[in-house]
């Protein structure tokens, strides 16, 4: 990865009832304590839906599970609202930039909880063979299956983490956050290794007469 | 799925110029609501741009923020 060619948007200024938000979450505002209400109300909501969406990682979680684990989600993520407010720059609405703490959050529990509910073991970052999906089949032509046997050979010679790394995410579906929890880092770090083991394999490919020529963007 | 080679470029893909996952955090937000303005984001946020096609975890945030700020618009403190 290369330096960030992000822009910051200069000299935006926040919009008139993100300027009412923050006014009336300052301590001392009449209409503080309804406004805080409010804010909570919202970001409740948005923790719901979130883990509604989020699902799937989930399993059978029962209803007052599933309540609880909305409630901690608006609840920190209201407390990280109120320390950054003075962080706001007014570059999104005020709702988007609070619902941004909301979805973290929920992608941290639902990360922590999938973790306790399957945790990823040796057969998820192990790599013997190609996954049976991404195989050869009798109709590939022998160019393709040149190709795999070459990634096959290629992954098999990227450093332990890297290995790991990949063929838990990119062939085993493994979550991204799950994964962190499994090899005690962070989303920032293993996204660094797959980066990493992807440019790695793109080379080993190439060195090996099968460069994976970049497709144009849709 | 066998050797396509789309498949094999999306399985590989990492492109330069990828911001990372703590660069697009921090502009998550502004992102999301230059797509709801009909806007392209990768104008102003490339490398985020870049980075939400390669990380399963930031395109999963990004896409609940974006399903978010859509649907719960219009909020106003009381």
């Amino acid at each position: 990865m290369g330096p960030s060619t992000n822009q910051r948007i200069v000299g935006a200024s926040p919009d008139r009832e993100s300027e009412l938000w923050l006014e009336q979450l300052r301590p001392g505002h009449p209409r503080h304590d309804q406004t805080l209400a409010r804010l909570h109300q919202t970001l409740l909501r948005t923790a719901r839906h979130e883990l509604s969406r989020r699902r799937g990682q989930l399993g059978s979680i029962s209803g007052p599970e599933f309540d609880d684990l909305a409630q901690q989600a608006a609840n920190d993520a209201l407390i990280n609202v109120l320390g950054k407010l003075d962080e706001f720059r007014g570059d999104s609405r005020f709702t988007t930039w609070a619902y941004k703490f909301v979805i973290f959050d929920v992608s941290g529990k639902v990360a922590r909880h999938a973790w306790r509910r399957h945790p990823p073991g040796h057969k998820e970052l192990d790599f013997e063979q190609l996954p049976d999906r991404m195989g050869p089949r009798p109709g590939d032509r022998l160019e393709q299956r040149e190709q795999l046997d070459a990634l096959s050979r290629a992954i098999g010679e990227l450093s332990d983490r890297q290995r790991q790394v990949f063929v838990a995410i990119a062939l085993n579906d493994v979550p991204i956050d799950v994964l962190a929890i499994r090899l005690r880092t962070n989303r920032n770090a293993i996204y660094k290794n797959l980066f990493d083991a992807r440019r790695n394999l793109r080379a080993r490919m190439a060195a090996a007469g099968h460069p994976v020529l970049e497709e144009e963007e849709a | 799925m066998t050797a396509d080679p789309r498949h094999l470029d999306e399985l590989l893909r990492a492109r330069d110029g990828d911001a990372g996952c703590t660069a697009g955090e921090d502009v998550l937000d502004a992102y999301v609501e230059l797509e709801l303005a009909g806007e392209d984001p990768a104008r102003v946020y490339p490398g985020t741009a870049i980075h939400l096609q390669s990380c399963p975890g930031c395109r999963s945030d990004h896409d609940g923020l974006l399903e978010a700020a859509r649907r719960f618009t219009d909020i106003e403190p009381d």
